[in-house]
C-alpha cells in the first residue's frame, strides 16, 4: 500500500476541503478502497475518513425516503421503512456480498463501487480504467464476467453493484455537496458510460461528496422482486440480475420498472422492456415479450454470449416472482 | 405543582400514556391496571418470527409488554394483542415522539422499563445495542427465573413476576454490555497525519483502551496481530473474502483486514480473546467444541464471532438462513454442517 495522508475531518465542509485537490479518496466502509489500495490499484495521496460525519440516517422525506450516504448496507436492508416500502432495495442489498461486508459497506460507497474485472485488479496487465491509455486486456481476454451492454472499445468492465440496480429501478436521486454547491443527480445520470474515458465512472467532480440518496414514493412495493443469478448461492457477483417492479390496476400493467445488473457497464434501465409491458395483462406471455424487447443491440464477446439469453430469462423470472405467479 | 416533568427514574410512579391510530383507536397504559408491565422502545423491531415466542413467555409471566418501534406500537397481552400501525399515522408518530421524550429516550435510541402492579418503575435501562433482538431472550430469562426458584414467603406472585422481569432484562442487557457495542468509546477528535508519518491511536479492544503509534496504512488485523499480540483473528486472504479475520465492531461482524486501524478509533472491538468470561466459554465457543465444528481451526475464530453476531442480531433462524448469513466465513476443511449445528445449539443458551 502506498503512503497516504490520513484526514479525519470535523464535518462535511472540512471533508470536502480536504479532498479538494483531486488526488484524495473519501473513505466510507473501506470494503472497496482498502482492498484496492492494498493491491495498489488505487493510490490516493490522501484518505479522508467520513466515519465521523452524521450521514447514517434513514428517514421519511415527504412521501419518500432519505437514506444517508454513510448508512450501512445491513442497516438499510433491515430498516422497517425500507422493508415495507422498498422491498426491492432490501432484497438487492441482502443479495450482495457477505454479512461482514454489508456491515461495513455504505450507500455512498456502494454507489462508487469499482468493477471486479480481473484485469483492472492486476497491475501486470493493461487496463484503460486503471491506467488510462494503456489498452484493454479484457476485450481479447477471458470475458465470462464482462458486460454486453454499454461497452466501448476502451472498456467492457461490468458494474458490480446489486444495490445500484434496485436504486435505478426505484428512480433514486443522488444528493451531493461540493465546494461551491449542492446537487441532486437523477440516478440514470449518476454513473457514466466508459466511452473513451473508462477511468471516469460517475458525474461527481473532485472533492464532491455524496450526502444522501432520496427515493420517491413507490407504487411498486406490492409487486417487486430482485433476482440474482450467480455461480454460487451466496457471496458471489451477479452474472445477471434484474430488479423489477409492477404497478397493476384492473388486471393491466399501469407502470413497470426493470433494471439489470451483471450485464452492463453501469446499472442498466431496460426502458424498452418497461414500455412493452404498459397496458398488458401481467402474464408469462407479456413478460416474455418484454424480455425480448430488452437488451437492445447487445455486444457479446467470446465467453459471455450466454448473458443475452440469461438476462432475458432473469427478467421473466423476476417479473413472475414480482407478480406472484412463479 | 411544578410544570416541569420529573425525569424518569427507578422508584417513581410511571406516567400514564395513551396512543391513537388515525381511526382514533386508543392504546393506553390504563389497561395494565393490576398487572406488571414492560415498556420497550425497540426502534427496529418489527413483528416477525419472535412474536410467538414473546406471547408464549408473557402468558407464563402474566405481564403486559408494550413495544414501541419505528413501524408502530404493539401491546402484547397474555390474552390478546393490540397493534397500532396504520402507516404509522402522523398522529401516532407524534404521540410516539412525545412518549419517548417523556420517558427520556432519544428519538433513535432503544430503552426498556419494567413497571410493577402498583405502577412504580422498578427497572430502567437504555441499552446501546439493538433491543429488538433481545426482547424474547429477556422474557425467556424472566420466565426461567420465575420457574427456577420457589417464591419466598411474603412475596406475592405479582412481586415475583416483577422481580423475574427485572432479573431477566438485567441478565440479558448485562450480557449485551459484555459483548460489544455497549462500551463504545467517545468519538475520536479530528486529525490530519501527513503521508509517511505515524499516528497515535487509542483502540478499545475487548473493553480495554490500547494505545498505539502506527503507520496509518496499518489494518486493524495487523494492529491486533502484530502490535497487540492478539493473534486469534487470522489473516487468510487479506481481501475480505475469507472471513478468518472477522471481529465484532460495536457488536457487528466486520472484516478486520479491510478496516484501517486508525479508522477504528471510537468503536468497541471484540476479538475471540474477549469472548469468554474467565474460564467460562461463550455458548458459541462451547458448542463449537461439543459439535466438533472445526478441523484445522484456522477459520474458527472468525466463524465463532460471526456466529455470535448472528445470534445477537437474531434474524437468521433456519439452517439455510444461518448458512446464508455465515457465507462470508470460508472453511477450507469443510466443517460447515457442524458449524451450523453448533450455532443452532448455542441459540438456546444465549
Amino acid at each position: 500500500m502506498k503512503p497516504f495522508t490520513y484526514v479525519r475531518p470535523a464535518d462535511a465542509r472540512a471533508a470536502i476541503t480536504a479532498a479538494g485537490d483531486g488526488g484524495a479518496s473519501f473513505l466510507a466502509g473501506g470494503t472497496t478502497l482498502v482492498d484496492l489500495m492494498r493491491l495498489e490499484v488505487m493510490t490516493p495521496s490522501a484518505v479522508v475518513d467520513l466515519s465521523p460525519l452524521p450521514l447514517t440516517q434513514i428517514e421519511r422525506a415527504g412521501d419518500g425516503l432519505r437514506i444517508g450516504a454513510m448508512a450501512r448496507n445491513s442497516a438499510v436492508a433491515t430498516d422497517p421503512l425500507v422493508v415495507e416500502r422498498y422491498p426491492l432495495l432490501a432484497q438487492a442489498l441482502l443479495a450482495g456480498a457477505s454479512q461482514q461486508v454489508r456491515n461495513m459497506a455504505t450507500v455512498g460507497g456502494n454507489l462508487l463501487q469499482r468493477t471486479r474485472c480481473p484485469y483492472f485488479r492486476d497491475l501486470a496487465v493493461a487496463c484503460n480504467k486503471r491506467a488510462p491509455g494503456s489498452g484493454c486486456s479484457a476485450i481479447d481476454g477471458y470475458t465470462r464476467s464482462h458486460a454486453i451492454l454499454g461497452t466501448s472499445e476502451a472498456c467492457i468492465a461490468t458494474h458490480p453493484s446489486d444495490m445500484c440496480v434496485a436504486l435505478a429501478a426505484l428512480d433514486a436521486v443522488v444528493h451531493t455537496r461540493g465546494a461551491g454547491r449542492e446537487r441532486a443527480i437523477p440516478f440514470g445520470e449518476f454513473h457514466t458510460l466508459p466511452g473513451d474515458h473508462p477511468e471516469v465512472e460517475s458525474a461527481l467532480e473532485p472533492g464532491e461528496l455524496v450526502t444522501h440518496v432520496e427515493l420517491p414514493a413507490s407504487p411498486f412495493a406490492a409487486h417487486a422482486h430482485y433476482v440474482k443469478v450467480r455461480d454460487r448461492a451466496a457471496f458471489a457477483f451477479a452474472l445477471a440480475s434484474a430488479a423489477v417492479g409492477l404497478d397493476v390496476a384492473d388486471g393491466k400493467i399501469r407502470a413497470a420498472r426493470i433494471a439489470l445488473g451483471g450485464v452492463a457497464t453501469k446499472p442498466w434501465r431496460a426502458v424498452e422492456a418497461e414500455q412493452a409491458l404498459i397496458g398488458q395483462a401481467p402474464n408469462r406471455a407479456s413478460f416474455e415479450r418484454a424480455a425480448a424487447a430488452a437488451l437492445v443491440d447487445p455486444k457479446p464477446r467470446r465467453d459471455n454470449a450466454f448473458k443475452v439469453a440469461l438476462a432475458r430469462r432473469t427478467i421473466v423470472r423476476a417479473l413472475e416472482l414480482a407478480w406472484g405467479a412463479a | 405543582m411544578s410544570s416541569v416533568e420529573t425525569p424518569i427514574a427507578v422508584g417513581m410512579v410511571a406516567p400514564s400514556f395513551v396512543l391513537h391510530d388515525d381511526a382514533g383507536r386508543p392504546l393506553s397504559s390504563s389497561e395494565t391496571r393490576g398487572r406488571p408491565w414492560v415498556l420497550a422502545f425497540a426502534r427496529r423491531w418489527t413483528p416477525g418470527h419472535d412474536a410467538g415466542a414473546i406471547r408464549a413467555q408473557l402468558r407464563g409471566l402474566g405481564a403486559i409488554l408494550f413495544i414501541v418501534s419505528d413501524a408502530g406500537v404493539w401491546s402484547f397481552r397474555p390474552d390478546d394483542d393490540i397493534e397500532l400501525t396504520a402507516g404509522p399515522s402522523r398522529r401516532l408518530r407524534r404521540e410516539i415522539a412525545e412518549l419517548a421524550a417523556r420517558w427520556g429516550v432519544d428519538a433513535r435510541e432503544d430503552g426498556v422499563f419494567v413497571v410493577d402492579d402498583h405502577g412504580a418503575i422498578r427497572f430502567a435501562h437504555a441499552p446501546s445495542g439493538e433491543l429488538g433482538a433481545t426482547l424474547a431472550t429477556a422474557l425467556a430469562a424472566a420466565g426461567r427465573e420465575l420457574i427456577g426458584l420457589p417464591p419466598r414467603p411474603g412475596i406475592t406472585r405479582r412481586d415475583w413476576v416483577v422481580m423475574s422481569l427485572v432479573a431477566g432484562f438485567g441478565v440479558v442487557l448485562l450480557h449485551g454490555c459484555r459483548t460489544p457495542g455497549a462500551d463504545r468509546p467517545p468519538a475520536p477528535a479530528p486529525v490530519a497525519v501527513k503521508a509517511g508519518s505515524d499516528v497515535d491511536v487509542v483502540l478499545r479492544i475487548n473493553g480495554q483502551d490500547r494505545r498505539l503509534r502506527i503507520d496509518p496504512r496499518t489494518s486493524l488485523l495487523d494492529a491486533l496481530r502484530e502490535h497487540l499480540a492478539l493473534t486469534g483473528a487470522r489473516k487468510g486472504c487479506d481481501h475480505g473474502q475469507c472471513g478468518a479475520c472477522t471481529v465484532l465492531r460495536d457488536g457487528h461482524a466486520v472484516n478486520a483486514c479491510l478496516t484501517l486501524a486508525v479508522a477504528a478509533e471510537g468503536a468497541a472491538i471484540t476479538t475471540i480473546e474477549g469472548l469468554a468470561r474467565g474460564d467460562q466459554l461463550h455458548p458459541v465457543q462451547s458448542q463449537f467444541i461439543a459439535h466438533d465444528a472445526f478441523q484445522c481451526g484456522y477459520c474458527t475464530s472468525g466463524q465463532i464471532l460471526s456466529g455470535v453476531a448472528l445470534l445477537r442480531e437474531g434474524r437468521a433462524k433456519t439452517d439455510d438462513e444461518v448458512r446464508q448469513q455465515m457465507s462470508g466465513n470460508i472453511c477450507r476443511c469443510g466443517a460447515y454442517p457442524n458449524i451450523v449445528a453448533a450455532i443452532q445449539a448455542a441459540r438456546k443458551e444465549v
